[in-house]
């Protein structure tokens, strides 16, 4: 279960390593409605950092208002030790974007495209060079509305590679892609961590944010309500397994509580999700009770808890039926 | 500079390569001035069949008379008032002027004053008679205010010129095609926004001003080339001669795509979806195409359109334009109509000022 203090008491940073991202105190509203409520976070150099959560959590505004595109209502962001505000433009030289869903211009081709972003920067890459990088040097004369949409995201992301930019971010880049696209961006981001590239991500992917991302900023309703790596999270909900099981409605919630091991429940009609640090002994008392009492149990499922758990755990909803 | 040619390299082909802005653009324009000049003619029309009433009986008055009998353009026929008017209605006369009574004494003492008569029942015809008389009244009138004396007539004005249907149609597909080259550009920036090319744009570096400046370039650049395209294969194909000086042609082709442009970004002010922008687009050409006299003569249309007609920028550009290739004129006779597109640019600008959104 993770408690107040220990959401109060998360880290914003570990020492050593070099600060790329400080957001601090950012608010943005619209029409009343606060879409973005007091974030705070920073990442590293060379760090994946990624803000997962639903749609409509405030991620992309987030974002936005980080990369200057969108103007806050109040905090501050620093990239690279400049101000984005006050700075925007020395900002813009040292950041890649890729935004969600980029539509580019259907009249250029590939590498007119990137030639024409290249041109923007003092200093840019080698424009056929990236979309070798991206593996679309075949696509070079073709337009953006003739590619696949995993193909389309990698021309964003060569797009947003076009300065060699310190800090990178990627707005959803997976979303709607197939499982092979997603592995070959998936590859891509993570050679460019390697590079010493900083890289901010949104996502409400559970296993990209676990799989790809250093440090993860779970963000609902427009504030951060915890960040901490994958496995810290997973920790904070002291369970070492999951058990899904349906059960008739004679089970109560309170009864399956006091079985042995066990460290939290969540009930939805007759679906139960069990939390529990001895799985095995939480699993044989879970039998025992089921056949003593007459209960019927079906659906059982043991794994490994995930990003998901931790999201219910924090806000009672699931993040995937968003 | 490497940035300021690859801004506009890109927004030029931008252009180039779409299909519908050349297709509406220029290709509306040279099929319909193939079809207007082959069915009505590339060889000439008839001379212009003009009434003379002299009821002044002064010598200036005769000389007057002379003068246009001697031109090559016209065909003059003499009679009274009544006569002449019912040849009109017949439609034996393209027009008729008359000279009142004391016209003479009045051009001495300034303040001469001529009637004209036109047959409108011919469309085709009358803007052809109605520019000749106008290059009539035109030399009479420098004749009057320049040099004192015996009326001279400026033969270069009337004789030189055979006006015909291609010649008058092409100065105002000319017009037409600025407007379809140039408006689109409302089209443009709310497809950008809406696809979130601006928002893209908007975490670079790049100012949204040097776009824009750059696609006001690209467009202009368009426009003149597409300009010359057509009025070249007008000389080549239909011989349309064109008469004024090339660079004040020029400059009048810059203001009227200037003006479009300024309200085709009026119109991406106010408009947020591309289809509405469409809607927009259409809703202001089509009456701007027909009403604003690139195809016929709009100056015989009924009285409750003249107001809109003359609200009109394309109205004011094709008559510019046919000021300057038809008549040769120059400064003086398209001052007017300067004044109004710059009137357009001014009010288009302060909505562009007012209510322009980038992102």
């Amino acid at each position: 279960m993770i408690s107040q203090e220990q959401l109060a008491n998360t880290p914003t940073t570990h020492a050593g390593a070099e600060v790329m991202v400080d957001v601090r105190n950012l608010v943005k509203s619209y029409h009343h409605k606060t879409v973005v409520n007091n974030v705070s976070f920073a990442a590293r150099k060379a760090e994946i950092f990624g803000v997962l959560g639903p749609n409509g959590a405030g991620k992309t505004t987030t974002l936005e208002m980080i990369e200057g595109i969108r103007t806050p209502d109040s905090g501050t962001a620093i990239l690279a030790g400049l101000d984005v505000q006050r700075q925007k433009s020395a900002v813009q030289r040292v950041i890649g974007v890729q935004l969600q869903a980029t539509t580019l211009f259907p009249e250029l081709t590939l590498l007119e495209t990137l030639q024409f972003f290249a041109a923007l920067y003092p200093k840019a890459l080698d424009p056929r060079q990236l979309l070798s990088d991206v593996a679309l040097e075949e696509k070079a004369m073709a337009y953006p509305q003739d590619l696949s949409g995993g193909q389309r995201q990698r021309l964003a992301l060569a797009i947003a590679l076009v300065n060699d930019p310190q800090v990178l971010f990627l707005d959803e880049p997976t979303a709607g892609l197939d499982p092979q696209s997603r592995r070959m961006l998936w590859d891509i981001v993570l050679r460019l961590r390697e590079q010493g590239k900083t890289i901010l991500l949104t996502t409400h992917f559970m296993d990209e944010a676990q799989l790809l991302c250093d440090r993860i900023a779970i963000m609902d309703n427009g504030q951060i309500i915890a960040l901490d790596t994958a496995a810290g999270l997973i920790g904070r909900l002291g369970a070492q397994a999951t058990l899904d099981c349906w059960l008739d409605g004679r089970a109560t919630k309170s009864d399956i509580e006091e079985l042995e091991g066990v460290t939290g429940v969540r009930q939805a009609n007759e679906r139960y999700i069990i939390y529990t640090n001895t799985m095995q002994s939480t699993l044989v008392a879970l039998l025992a009770y089921a056949d003593t009492n007459g209960i019927t149990l079906a659906d059982l499922q043991v794994r490994v808890p995930t990003l998901e758990d931790v999201f219910l755990e924090l806000t009672g909803r699931e993040l995937r039926s968003e | 500079m490497k940035k300021i040619l690859t801004l506009l390299y890109t927004n030029f082909i931008m252009l180039t390569r779409q299909r519908g802005l050349i297709i509406s653009s220029l290709g509306l324009a040279i099929i319909s001035m193939l079809v207007f000049g082959f069915l009505f003619g590339g060889s000439g029309s008839p001379k212009t069949l003009l009434g003379v009433v002299d009821q002044d009986h002064s010598a200036i008055s005769a000389q007057i008379v002379h003068q246009l009998q001697k031109s090559d353009a016209l065909q003059v026929n003499t009679g009274s008032s009544d006569e002449e008017q019912q040849a009109l209605k017949d439609g034996h006369r393209n027009a008729v002027i008359i000279i009142p009574p004391g016209f003479g004494q009045q051009m001495v003492q300034g303040g001469a004053h001529l009637q004209v008569f036109y047959d409108q029942g011919n469309p085709v015809t009358t803007a052809a008679t109605q520019l000749t008389v106008k290059a009539i009244i035109d030399g009479i009138n420098r004749a009057v205010t320049h040099q004192p004396g015996p009326v001279t007539l400026d033969q270069q004005a009337v004789a030189a010129k055979d006006i015909r249907e291609i010649d008058i149609i092409t100065p105002g597909m000319l017009g037409m095609l600025l407007m379809w080259a140039n408006l689109a550009v409302g089209i443009q920036l709310v497809n950008w926004r809406e696809m979130g090319i601006t928002k893209r744009l908007a975490a670079t570096p790049l100012q949204p001003l040097a776009m824009i400046s750059a696609q006001v370039v690209a467009r202009l650049a368009l426009s003149l080339i597409q300009g010359v395209i057509l009025l070249a294969l007008a000389a080549w194909i239909f011989n349309v001669h064109i008469y004024g000086n090339i660079g004040l042609l020029a400059l009048v082709v810059i203001l009227g795509a200037l003006t479009l442009l300024a309200i085709g970004f009026a119109i991406a002010s106010f408009v947020k979806k591309s289809e509405a922008a469409n809607s927009v687009l259409l809703l202001v050409s089509f009456p701007m195409m027909f009403l604003g006299g690139s195809y016929f003569d709009v100056n015989g249309a009924p009285g409750f359109l003249q107001p809109l007609i003359h609200a009109m920028p394309l109205y004011y550009l094709n008559d510019a334009l046919r000021q300057v290739i038809n008549n040769g004129a120059g400064w003086s006779a398209i001052q007017t109509g300067v004044l109004v597109m710059v009137a357009w640019i001014i009010a288009s600008m302060l909505v562009v000022w007012r209510a322009f959104k980038w992102l």
